[in-house]
């Protein structure tokens, strides 16, 4: 079957460089003599890459594990804008079974590789509330679906633009997401309404908070609900990300700036 | 049953007493065995019982043991099994008289125990320093800073060291010249270590009070030394003040030294 490995070999020409996405020491040590550049996608760098995008979560869905890829080669001058560049990444098998060519730059940046790295807060505690949404989502509340609002980052500012709807929990508690017994009790309190708020560093400062940012210009698809209203808005008047879990859809979505950056099926992972 | 015992022990009164020697020396060294295997057996039971085998798994000495066919757990469990046997054969010798001077005896069986806990804090010491330096490694390992490495091999170094001290001093090798270098270290690192910490470790102190008693907290308009601003984080040595668009690092011994206006209202 020649004429398979011309349609590769036409998927591959010319590049400008390549991803691969999680790739195994060996597979990455026949890359290293390359010319062109080689950056190395994934969630921890095994193989001691120069060129490494940190993955924050394995992305289930391969365009948003591209695109985050392909975001953080741009932001890191990896590789140029225009760049046809070509992704190794695995869809099926457990190692690199699929080749695709993209064109960097193609798609509009969604700023998914921002969310993370540019955002206040760590990119590491980012990582963890869009956790503990998605297994919020998964499980939901006692077998019943749950809503939630994660405000992450710049909690002073955060804290100064809204009010507590009533005792706040976690006063005088030094818990972190992350901390093996945090996911308990946000699934806990996820049961009352509103919002959490999350600082910098990734302390829960608040429960129970109601935003009250100012809402004008927050522009959000049409459907969408209160909760996801309030995290546009508190996103656009502070610096702060949110993460909402909406009751309604079951959908995990991550905003800044007033915008939506990112959106997950909770049940893909 | 009576008649049996009563002919092994005129059997036994029969032979001559070298022979009723070399019988009971054979007896012992028999016993000898039995109890030494017994002890590697319960010594290597209790350590397993207790997590050793866990807990030293992936350091060096561990990983050499493994090398040799052997492992940590079973390699101390097969010495306390030969003291035990090596005390019996000394007394198996005694008994025959292989061992001609009395004194000899008593001084090797004085030394051996000796022996065998020098060897054994050894071991233990070995064990330790290379767990010591597998957890520190860990912990400093999200710190990408390739010279932070230096603490955990200085970590390891002085426990060897200790465990090497107690050794010798436990054979009875004058120790006194590597205690005082031993005192010396301990001061170098407790004095000039708490003269370097000194600011870190107040603050510390001053940030557990505040992190306990959160006399303020995030969210909270309030001026320290000078610089007033919104809380937007607090942590055990700083606390980060932020103000149109500057964010104060101020350590926690300010707010203890100046103390800490809370503006509340408008």
């Amino acid at each position: 079957m020649s004429q398979l490995g011309d349609l590769l070999d036409d998927v591959v020409s010319e590049v400008d460089g390549a991803f691969l996405f999680s790739p195994s020491g060996s597979l990455y040590g026949r890359f290293q003599e390359a010319d062109e550049p080689v950056v190395v996608v994934g969630t921890e760098n095994d193989v001691d890459a120069e060129a490494f995008v940190e993955l924050p979560l394995e992305f289930e869905d391969v365009r948003e594990r591209i695109r985050f890829g392909i975001e953080g080669g741009l932001e890191n001058e990896f590789i140029e804008e225009g760049d046809q560049v070509a992704c190794a990444l695995r869809l099926f098998a457990d190692d690199i079974d699929t080749v695709t060519r993209v064109r960097a730059g193609d798609f509009d940046r969604s700023g998914v590789y921002g969310l993370f790295v540019d955002s206040r807060a760590e990119p590491e505690v980012i990582r963890n509330v869009l956790e503990v949404a998605i297994e919020l989502g998964k499980k939901g509340q006692k077998g019943k679906r749950v809503g939630a609002l994660f405000v992450v980052g710049d909690a002073g500012k955060v804290m100064n633009k809204s009010r507590p709807l009533s005792y706040n929990p976690f006063e005088k508690s030094h818990v972190h997401v992350g901390d093996p017994i945090v996911d308990v009790m946000l699934k806990e309190f996820s049961r009352l309404d509103g919002a959490f708020v999350i600082s910098d560093s990734g302390k829960i400062v608040s429960a129970y908070r109601y935003l009250e940012p100012a809402a004008e210009g927050v522009d959000i698809p049409k459907g969408l609900g209160a909760r996801h209203m309030a995290a546009g808005a508190i996103t656009k008047d502070t610096n702060a990300v949110a993460v909402v879990l909406s009751e309604s859809d079951g959908l995990v979505r991550a905003f800044s700036g007033g915008e939506i950056i990112l959106e997950l099926d909770p049940e893909e992972y | 049953m009576y008649p049996c015992q009563f002919g092994v022990r005129g059997w036994f009164q029969s032979l001559s007493t070298p022979e009723q020697n070399l019988l009971i020396a054979v007896a012992v060294l028999l016993a000898g065995l039995l109890l030494g295997s017994l002890a590697a057996f319960f010594v290597r039971r209790i350590l397993f019982a207790s997590g050793v085998d866990e807990a030293v798994e992936g350091t060096p000495f561990e990983r050499t043991a493994r090398q040799l066919g052997s492992s940590t757990v079973q390699l101390l469990a097969q010495l306390s099994g030969l003291f035990v046997f090596v005390v019996a054969a000394l007394y198996a010798a005694r008994t025959i008289g292989l061992v001609p001077e009395e004194a000899l005896v008593e001084a090797v069986g004085r030394f051996l125990p000796q022996l065998f806990v020098a060897i054994f804090i050894v071991l233990i010491g070995l064990v330790v320093a290379d767990k010591a330096e597998l957890v520190v490694d860990e912990r400093l390992k999200s710190i990408k800073l390739p010279e932070v490495t230096i603490v955990s091999t200085l970590l390891k170094v002085s426990i060897l060291y200790v465990a090497a001290l107690v050794a010798l001093s436990q054979l009875g090798v004058a120790t006194g010249a590597l205690l005082i270098l031993l005192a010396a270290y301990a001061f170098g690192v407790f004095f000039l270590g708490g003269l370097a910490f000194k600011d870190l470790l107040s603050s510390a102190a001053a940030g557990i009070y505040l992190l306990l008693s959160e006399p303020y907290a995030i969210g909270d308009e309030i001026e320290i030394d000078g610089h007033r601003g919104i809380v937007q984080e607090m942590g055990v040595f700083v606390t980060h003040i932020e103000r149109d668009g500057e964010e104060y690092i101020l350590p926690n011994r300010k707010v203890f030294r100046e103390g800490a206006i809370r503006i509340r209202g408008e």
